[in-house]
């Protein structure tokens, strides 16, 4: 590892005014999501991979295979935050994660048309992506001034998203110029993966861990003591984790709203990507000021009213207009819930985890909070069958001012203490 | 640590990213270079002639034809071609169309196209025999099935309309008829026709309709409904939009020219994968006798056309390796014994048209 001390590297090049505490570490991992992203989205936007799977495998293998890739991912998860913070190589492990996925575009290449491969390679793929997020996430905490985690957050989803948005253009246009070859698609994309891998091995540094005299949360963080112990004694932590939690057994899965809002305004199927785009457009927008404010009011509140905008967006679907410009609404809403909360989130728990405990915690939290998204999805999708559409949206726009109420004196309370 | 090591340190790092930079810049635009030899390779020694001109040489419409899609590798893939039914050796005439999915019968076609995008689009063109599109209705998903019927009056056919995946990775699917003339629909989802299951009709709101083939006189119909679970075989006739089920474990039917029986494929689990296989079965009306074609026993995910009234023909993905976008016709006479025979490469979606008796 390098000899550098953690100041060094959180402190900001320049003295241009809000930018300033924002390690040169943050902009370059952005720089390797971004270009992760561009290789894992030009694959997913092309692949008819959903139409591959209904048609090859029956419902209940894929809710299998799909079930157990989740819980390899959780498990992965809980592991890669554990090695990384056991013996703080975080960088080697996010390092592991974006190869196994990159490593997963050239599988797509062997594995041709056979439905089985097809299916192991994008578990594994899920596989890097559990392995990476939060050691990832831990080096942009731990690459910038505590007061300015939102803003390094923000800064890091925000190119994040724009990678997103071009890989299904570059996507296209290698298929425009190139028609029907998929496999020069997969090369393309190992290439993009290999550079973003590139980005992070060359140029991002492994920030030291705060001595112990120096940890700023609650935390009664002996060095020797089980991080799991420590994490259970840490009860800022524990709060946000039981908020996140709640909030997400609530939340409408993106996938949900997009079809609902399909039905709704009679949108033709084919114009669902173009939902996509327009609520990542705001969610780019909107993350670097979502995160200056959780900077400044807090970013657990920012949190939790955020989820006010899905709030919002379901109540739109639910009784607004059947309007192209109310359909636009609720993407608008969709886009500020994610800014509000996605990178927000990782920003609050950073601040109230101990840097040593920090890739353990932000794991948990991430299993904690997809494990309830997933509950979630897997009763609306059950109330939708039974009920219709207008129950399940009913049901949940109750449950998510129910969850709101819950976690409000958990984000709010502890807020005002730390 | 000086500050010329850290500056060394950093140079270092820097030509490492470059080395990689130029690396995958050498592999991404080498294999481009790769594809496009190829391309031009497999174009020069495969595709169907095109005739010069944007103008396609006239269908002859004496002499049956095969109607396809060409999926020869380069310029011409996915173009729409057609070749004499009875001459091997003679050569194919490319149109112009490109269609993800195309049916012809008596001058009248069908065409479901894609158009590449953000988002990408679909939709279904009914062309006339100068092979000019003359109407085009916007479509909802991506194609799966087109049929004409033999008295080229109605064209149906199914797109996938994606369904939500996390509780229910079934697909769903529009089947739509439309008269070919006018463009106007007859049904624009077939789930606007009555069903009836032994005497009683069916309600339930997850019907789901795929793969119609017409009645030799075309008033009447077939296709696949998925319902709870099952798939079926539905019969239905247009003057009185009703259709009834028929026969169980049903998908892709195809009705022979002579009206007696229904090609279609099963869907079986093979072994220890438990991966889904189709395997082809004929279905005799008269008298509800299954004859399964067992000497085909790879996986065939198509709706199979009848040649004429003794062999079948579909298409497979093309062996060459590695995979490529390329497809094969495979002929398979119906009788359960006799083994399929290669029929033609680079082809897919197949058609019979000015089929002799039709007419």
């Amino acid at each position: 590892m390098y000899p550098l001390d953690a100041r060094s590297l959180r402190a900001g090049r320049g003295g241009r005014g809000g930018w300033s505490g924002i390690g040169p570490n943050v902009v370059l991992l952005g720089l390797t999501s971004l270009l992760t992203d561009i290789s894992s989205e030009m694959v997913s936007a092309v692949l008819p991979i959903y139409l591959v799977i209904t048609l090859g495998l029956t419902p209940l293998q894929f809710g299998f295979i799909d079930g157990l890739a989740q819980c390899v991912t959780a498990f992965a998860r809980l592991a890669s935050g554990w090695v990384a913070d056991r013996w703080q190589r975080k960088r080697a492990v996010a390092a592991c994660g974006y190869g196994v996925s990159t490593a997963c575009r050239l599988g797509l290449l062997a594995a041709g048309s056979s439905t089985l491969w097809l299916t192991a390679v994008m578990a594994v793929d899920r596989l890097g992506k559990g392995i990476r997020t939060s050691p990832r996430d831990a080096l942009i905490s731990m690459s910038c001034d505590a007061g300015k985690l939102g803003l390094a957050f923000g800064i890091h989803r925000a190119l994040d998203t724009t990678g997103a948005l071009l890989g299904p253009l570059i996507a296209f246009a290698l298929l425009f110029v190139f028609p029907g070859a998929y496999d020069l698609l997969f090369v393309v994309s190992f290439c993009f993966g290999v550079l973003g891998l590139a980005v992070l091995m060359c140029f991002v540094r492994e920030p030291a861990i705060d001595a112990p005299g120096e940890v700023r949360s609650g935390a009664r963080a002996a060095p020797d003591a089980s991080p799991w112990s420590a994490l259970a004694a840490n009860r800022p932590f524990l709060a946000l984790t039981a908020a996140g939690t709640v909030l997400g057994m609530a939340t409408v899965a993106d996938a949900f709203v997009y079809l609902l809002l399909q039905r709704k305004t009679a949108v033709p199927v084919s114009g669902v990507p173009l939902m996509v785009v327009g609520t990542s457009l705001v969610y780019l927008l909107l993350a670097v000021p979502a995160g200056r404010l959780g900077d400044r009011l807090g970013r657990r509140r920012v949190f939790l009213f955020g989820h006010g905008f899905l709030l919002l967006a379901c109540a739109n679907l639910l009784f607004g207009g059947t309007s192209l410009a109310a359909g636009a609404l609720s993407l608008g809403l969709l886009g500020a819930f994610y800014a509000c909360t996605d990178g927000v989130l990782a920003a609050a728990a950073s601040a109230v985890l101990p840097t040593g405990l920090r890739t353990t915690g932000l794991a948990v939290l991430a299993t904690a909070t997809s494990v309830a998204r997933l509950v979630a999805s897997v009763a609306f999708g059950a109330l939708w069958n039974w009920f219709g559409t207008g129950w399940a949206l009913g049901v949940f726009l109750l449950g998510l001012t129910i969850a709101i109420g819950v976690a409000a004196p958990l984000c709010i309370r502890i807020e005002v203490r730390s | 640590m000086t500050p010329a090591d850290k500056d060394a340190r950093g140079r270092r790092r820097a030509l490492a990213f470059g080395a990689v930079l130029l690396a995958t810049l050498g592999l991404a635009a080498g294999y481009a270079w790769h594809v496009a030899k190829r391309d031009a390779a497999a174009s020069r020694s495969t595709a169907p002639a095109l005739g010069g001109s944007a103008r396609v040489v006239p269908m002859d419409r004496a002499r049956p034809q095969l109607v396809y899609r060409s999926t020869a590798l380069g310029d011409g893939y996915g173009k729409v071609a057609f070749r004499p039914l009875d001459d091997a050796a003679s050569a194919s005439v490319l149109t112009p169309l490109s269609c993800e999915r195309v049916h012809f019968a008596a001058g009248h076609g069908v065409c479901l196209a894609s158009r590449r995008g953000l988002p990408t689009t679909y939709a279904a063109e009914l062309f006339n025999e100068r092979f000019e599109v003359i109407h085009s209705i916007a479509l909802a998903g991506p194609p799966s099935r087109a049929r004409m019927s033999p008295d080229g009056r109605y064209a149906a056919f199914t797109v996938f309309v994606s369904g939500h995946a996390y509780s229910n990775p079934g697909f769903t699917t529009r089947t739509s008829i439309v008269d070919a003339a006018t463009g106007r629909p007859v049904a624009q989802d077939l789930e606007a026709f009555e069903l009836l299951h032994d005497g009683r009709q069916v309600s339930a709101s997850d019907r789901n309709f795929w793969g119609v083939s017409f009645s030799p006189d075309g008033q009447r119909f077939v296709a696949t409904v998925g319902t709870g679970g099952q798939v079926m075989l539905v019969e239905g006739d247009i003057a009185s939009r009703r259709m009834r089920v028929i026969h169980g474990d049903v998908e892709c039917p195809s009705w022979s020219p002579d009206g007696s029986r229904i090609a279609f494929k099963r869907r079986s689990a093979s072994g220890a994968t438990g991966r889904v296989l189709w395997r082809l079965h004929v279905l005799e009306l008269a008298s509800g006798k299954e004859t399964a074609l067992l000497t085909e026993t790879r996986n065939v995910d198509d709706q199979v056309e009848w040649l004429n009234d003794r062999e079948i023909v579909y298409s497979m993905p093309d062996d060459a390796q590695p995979p490529t976008a390329a497809t094969q016709l495979w002929a398979l006479a119906v009788d359960g014994r006799s083994a399929p025979r290669a029929y033609l490469r680079f082809a897919y979606s197949p058609a019979v048209a000015n089929r002799a008796g039709a007419r």
